[in-house]
Formats: structure tokens, sequence, C-alpha cells
């Protein structure tokens, strides 16, 4: 090829990139800009709506309302059922993270045990995952019944005495049973992440601590688990973001009731709004809400950031 | 667009973007219309109705009909969005006050006169239940008297000929019926709700109707002995073990399920329960009978308590013209009238209804409705809406553990302080 030849060929060249990563960028704004609009009108405009009505004494139904600085917050901080919905939603949350995460545990390492039937288990295990969470949740309000319900007729028949305890509709017991719903849904995902970690384990450590004379119990506590920790990582970022979720479970099985008991701070924030038609009362609630989330979410950030360290 | 970002801030406040929405111009020839009557409440019913409305005018209904508990979230976040349907159920009294207030509402006092529905509508219904800040806002649709409902061969079976009138004639007739083995009442308050009625009654019953409206209107205290000795007769009968167990575990067809059965005698519940019966088989008259909540102080006027379903024109309905047509024919038409009765068990407020539509126990439901001294709204109507979630939820904590009323009602007062700003 000759000099001016070249020389073409590389403008031309150069020219082509250029065109092209103009292309490119009106692309990639034009890409960007639908979901960013679809975010900013879902949800960065609510969230700002949800700060202002917060310093409002809004009802929902009126075209006009006062502004009542932070009266809504100091009533919020200061009443008997927040005190009550905080308590409920740190003890929905610990539960949430730690029932599946340790129940999903344990029937990884079982099922990874080269028991008989093993892909039909996890399958089982598996299928409440796939269903949402209204019907799981209807599910144990049948099962939960007091006079016909699975659990209680189970109880009759071992005790030989009726039993017709009503677990939703009793306040000491209305949170734990929808803990137990939730746990019994959420359990799979927990089991398929840590199969999979399992199977990124490998055999000849296991072996070798096997030969060295550890028994099961050793192997598993410190070859097994030391080893899982990604998988665990992953388990419980998982878990927080889903019990954060957790509002439609809660919902069906038992409303926030029986008389708040169950409340939990999106629960509550939810009644306050659309049942006492209190929006301004009930942004203040969801502000609140925002702000812990917001903080959950960054201590979330930060073990991704270890997990990928891990990885690296 | 300001309304329409509002929806969209509440849709996100629910987790869902499905309040996000603008109005939508529609044809002439129809009409929007939302409801709560449901399944059990009558949804077959009202669509014959509606199709035969449609026959006649040729305009369209278009319905959109949510279940009974979620229309009263449902219907906020519409007017929040600035998308209210023409005409909406709405139940009269506290909270058709509320949206009244809210300048949500159409006043209709220009269709009401042209229809002459002051020949139409029983005047007890249309002046206790229609009109808001001196203007009428309301069309009733149908009305409920709450009474005792009993299972006749239950009581027949115990011995029990004469049905109680006075408290003490009441309390034997439980006495019986738990001396024979049988559950006296039965009580689903799983939704709170059905708990009212007892709170109703024994305070109308004990205090009286002006006292009670003033303990509605937040003019009177919680913590007020009249107040606390409705709720002491209340604890007397469940100390007795005259209510059927875990009553909040039950919703108020499981315990309307077990007066039919026979496992329990009577449930204190509106006459839309014969519509539920009926749909299920039994008999007025022959398999269930009602008797009026007893007398507990002769010398205090005999009030009813019940619900008014009623139907409201937005103030920015797209059809007035055709909203204000179906509103006429809802209650003047004579058959979309008796029809509604039968398939809801309702009463009808049109006064030229045939009397012949009715059972022989909704008969004596409108009879008794006639001859009470008082018509009254049940608790979550007579209140403000924010009132009434509070009170509700102590029903069913009272029915939870009934010994610690008075710590409850003390909460409840100050609650009332918050909502009422006293």
């Amino acid at each position: 090829m000759s000099a001016p030849l070249f020389r073409a060929v590389t403008m031309a060249r150069r020219l082509d990139t250029g065109i092209m990563e103009r292309q490119n960028t009106i692309w990639r704004i034009l890409l960007l800009a639908i979901p960013l609009a679809v975010f900013s009108i879902f949800i960065v405009w609510p969230l700002l709506n949800s700060f202002y009505y917060s310093f409002t004494n809004w009802n929902g139904f009126n075209a006009e309302y006062d502004f009542v600085g932070l009266k809504n917050f100091s009533k919020v901080l200061t009443t008997r059922l927040f005190t009550n919905a905080a308590i409920n939603t740190l003890i929905w949350m610990v539960a949430a993270i730690v029932l599946p995460s340790l129940a999903g545990l344990g029937l990884a390492l079982l099922l990874d045990s080269k028991i008989r039937g093993a892909n039909v288990f996890k399958s089982i295990f598996y299928l409440p995952i796939c269903l949402s969470a209204i019907v799981v949740g209807q599910i144990w309000v049948w099962i939960f019944q007091p006079d016909w319900g699975l659990l209680n007729m189970a109880i009759s028949a071992i005790s030989g005495e009726p039993f017709t305890y009503a677990w939703l509709a009793k306040p000491g017991s209305a949170i734990y049973a929808v803990i137990v719903a939730w746990s019994w849904q959420q359990t799979g995902l927990s089991m398929v992440i840590f199969l999979a970690g399992l199977t990124g384990i490998p055999q000849d450590l296991t072996e070798v601590a096997e030969i060295e004379g550890a028994t099961r119990w050793q192997r598993t506590w410190h070859v097994v688990l030391p080893l899982l920790r990604p998988a665990t990582v992953v388990v419980i970022a998982l878990s927080v973001i889903n019990s954060l979720k957790g509002f439609d479970i809660l919902y069906i099985m038992t409303g926030g009731g029986p008389f708040n008991s169950s409340d939990t701070l999106a629960m509550y924030m939810y009644n306050e709004s659309f049942k006492k038609y209190r929006m301004g009362y009930g942004s203040a609630i969801s502000v609140i809400l925002f702000l812990i989330t917001l903080t959950i979410i960054f201590i979330y950030f930060r073990q991704l950031k270890k997990v990928d360290e891990i990885y690296d | 667009m300001l309304r329409i970002l509002r929806s969209a801030g509440l849709g996100a406040l629910v987790g869902t973007g499905l309040a996000f929405g603008g109005g939508v111009a529609l044809a002439a020839d129809e009409v929007t219309i939302s409801h709560y009557f449901t399944g059990e409440l009558g949804r077959e019913g009202l669509e014959e109705i509606f199709s035969r409305f449609s026959s006649e005018t040729g305009v369209t209904v278009k319905e959109s009909p949510i279940g009974h508990e979620d229309f009263k979230t449902g219907i906020l976040v519409r007017a929040a969005g600035g998308n209210l349907p023409d005409i909406f159920s709405y139940w009269a009294g506290a909270r058709t006050q509320f949206v009244v207030d809210a300048g949500n509402l159409q006043p209709i006092d220009a269709m009401w006169a042209a229809n002459n529905l002051d020949d139409v509508v029983s005047k007890s219904i249309a002046d206790g239940a229609t009109r808001y800040n001196d203007k009428r806002y309301l069309v009733p649709f149908g009305y409920h008297y709450a009474g005792m409902f009993y299972n006749t061969k239950v009581m027949a079976d115990a011995g029990i000929t004469e049905m109680p009138e006075t408290w003490d004639e009441f309390l034997a007739t439980l006495q019986t019926l738990k001396d024979k083995g049988i559950t006296p009442i039965a009580l689903g308050s799983k939704d709170r709700w059905p708990a009212q009625f007892w709170f109703d009654y024994l305070l109308l019953r004990t205090a009286g109707p002006d006292y009670r409206a003033k303990l509605m209107a937040g003019e009177a205290s919680y913590t007020d002995d009249q107040v606390k000795a409705a709720m002491g007769l209340w604890k007397s009968l469940t100390d007795a073990g005259y209510f059927a167990e875990n009553a909040n575990a039950s919703g108020w067809t499981d315990a309307s399920d077990k007066v039919a059965s026979g496992e329990a005698a009577m449930t204190l519940m509106g006459t839309w329960i014969t519509g539920y019966w009926n749909g299920n088989g039994l008999k007025p008259g022959v398999d269930y009978d009602f008797f009026e909540f007893p007398t507990v102080d002769a010398s205090i006027p005999n009030a009813v308590v019940g619900p008014v379903d009623g139907l409201v024109m937005s103030a920015k309905a797209a059809n007035q013209a055709n909203a204000e047509k179906l509103l006429a024919f809802l209650v003047s038409d004579q058959k979309a009238q008796a029809k509604w009765s039968q398939v809801q068990g309702a009463l009808s407020p049109n006064v030229k209804v045939d009397e012949s539509i009715y059972t022989p126990v909704m008969k004596r439901a409108l009879e008794t409705v006639a001859n009470a001294e008082a018509f009254a709204f049940n608790y979550d109507l007579a209140t403000t809406p924010p009132m009434a979630e509070i009170g509700l939820s102590m029903f069913a904590r009272f029915m939870d553990d009934p010994s610690g009323y008075e710590a409850y009602l003390q909460e409840v007062e100050e609650g009332a302080q918050d909502v009422f700003e006293k």
C-alpha cells in the first residue's frame, strides 16, 4: 500500500470511528432516557412528594391542606404504635434473615451429601419460591385456621385433646406465624445459593480432613462453612432486600392485626395513610422508613463490595 | 399534572404504580361507576340491573367493582389522582360527610327535584342519609338493619319459644342455651367491624341516642361512665362464656355459618346476612329469624342500628347527564329496587316498592325500623374515619381480652383527642 493511500484509509477509519462514537453516545442517551424517565416518574417524584406531604396535614381527599412543620414527625416518634411497629420491623428483619438462611444452609448440607432422590427434594424445597406471596399467605392462613387448620388438627391428633389456638388472631403469635410462612417460602432460595456454593468447594479438602481424622461435624465447621462465606454473604444480602419487601404476605395474613400487634413500619404507614386518611402523617412514617432502608442499603452495598473482594 | 403526579406518589406509597393515570374521555352514551358490591354482596344482581338500565336508555354502564374493604383504599387513591368515576357507591353518614367536605362530590338537588325523589324515598332515610352541609349529595340504594339473627331449630330444641325483649330475659335465654351445650353467640370480628354492633346497641340501650351522637362527634369522652357501663355489660357476656371462642379468627360469614349449622344459636348482624343465607339454601322464617336487641333501660328511646348504602356523583363527573339518569333509575325503578332487595338482603328506601317482594323476615325488619324511635348509623359510619379505625381496633382487642377494657378506653380517648383536636 502506498503512503498516500495508507493515510487516506487511516483518516477514513478515524472518521468512521468518530461517527460511530457519536452514534453510540446518542444511542446511550436514548436508551438510558427511557428507564431514567420511568425511574424519575415512579420513584424519584413520588419520593420527593412523600417528603413534601410529610410536612402537611393532607388527608388524601382534600384539595387543600396546611403546612404543619415537624408536627407529624414529633407525633410519629412519640406514639406507642410507632414504637410497636419499629420493634416488629426489627423482629421481622432479624427472623426473616436468620431463619431462611439457617434452614437453607441445613437443607443444602443435607442434600449435598448424595442422599437418594436429592434432586427431587431440591425441586420440592425450591417450589415455594415460585409462588406469589399472596398465594403463600393464603395457604398459611388456612394452615393456621384454629378450627380446621392443618397445624391445629395435627396438634390435636398428636395430643389427643382438641386444640384451637388462633395463631393469627392472637397478638402474641400473629407476627411469628407470618414469619414461619415467610421462612417457608424463602428457604428454597437460600438452599439453592448454598448448594451452588457447595459445588465450588474442592472435594480434596474435605477428603484430606477426613483422612486426618476430622469428624463430619468438624469437617463442616472448619472446612465447609469458611469456604461458604461468599455464598453466605449473598444469601444474607438477598434476605435483607427481600425482608424489606415483605409487605404483601403480612397484608394478606394479618393486615397488621390483631389490633396493630403485627404492624411493621410499612404496614403502619399503609394503615395510617389509607385507612385513617392521614396522608401527611403516613408520609412522615414513610420518610422515616426510607431513611432506615437507605441505611440498610448502604450497609448492603458495603457487603457487596466485600463479596467482590473475596471473589477477586 | 399535579393531580397525576400526586396519584403517582400515592401509588408509590402502596408499592404500585396502578394509581397513575389521568382521566380518559368517554363516549356520550357511557357512564362509569365503581362500587363495593362484589361476591356475596350482590354483584350478580347488580349486573342484571345495569343491563336493564342499558337496554332501556341506551347508555352503557362501565363498572369497576372493588372488594368491600379494598374499596376504602381504592377510592381514596382515585380521588387523590382526580380520577374518580362518574358515580361511586359510598356509605351514608360520617364517611360521605368526609368526602363532601373534601370537595369531591357534586350536589344532586336538581336531579332529586326533577325526578320527584321526595315522593319516592322514605322521609326518614332522605332526612338522615342524603343531605350534607344543607345540600343533597347521596342517593340511597339500599339500607340494612342490624338485629339478632338466630337459628330457629336450635332455639326450639333448647325450648326457647318466646324471644327475649328485656336484658334479663336475654341473659336467661343465653344461659339456657349454654346449659344445653350450645354456644349462644357467634361473632366473627376478624375484620373488626362485626363487633361494632355490640358496642352500638349496648351504648344506645344504656346511654341513649343523644349521648351516642355526642360521642361520635367527639363531644363526649370514651372514659365517660356511660361508655364504661356499656363496655362493662359487654364484658359480663364474655365473662359468662356466651361468645364462641376465637372471635377474631373468624369473618362474618364464618360466624353466620356457625349459626346456620347449629353450632351457635345467634349472631348480631345486618340484614345482608339474609342474602347470604338465602343464597346458601336457608329458608327465611323457617330456618332462621331475628329478634330485636333487648331493652336494657325502658326509659331510653328504642333505636335501631344499620348502614345506608348510597351512590354519589363525583364533582368532576365526565358524563353528568348519564350519571344523573343512572342515579335516578337505581333508586326509583321499582324492579331494580326489588331485585336489589332480593339479592342483597337490603331494605328498599323506595316507598313505592311492593312489600310483597320481601321475605317474612325482611318484612319484619322493615316494620322494626319503621317502629323505632331513632335510626343510628353503625359505629364506623357514625364517627369520622380516623376515629372509626381506632375504635374498631379497640373492639377487636376487647374480644381478645375483655379484662383490660378500661385501659383500652383510655387509649381510645387519647386517640380521640388527637382526631378531634380536643
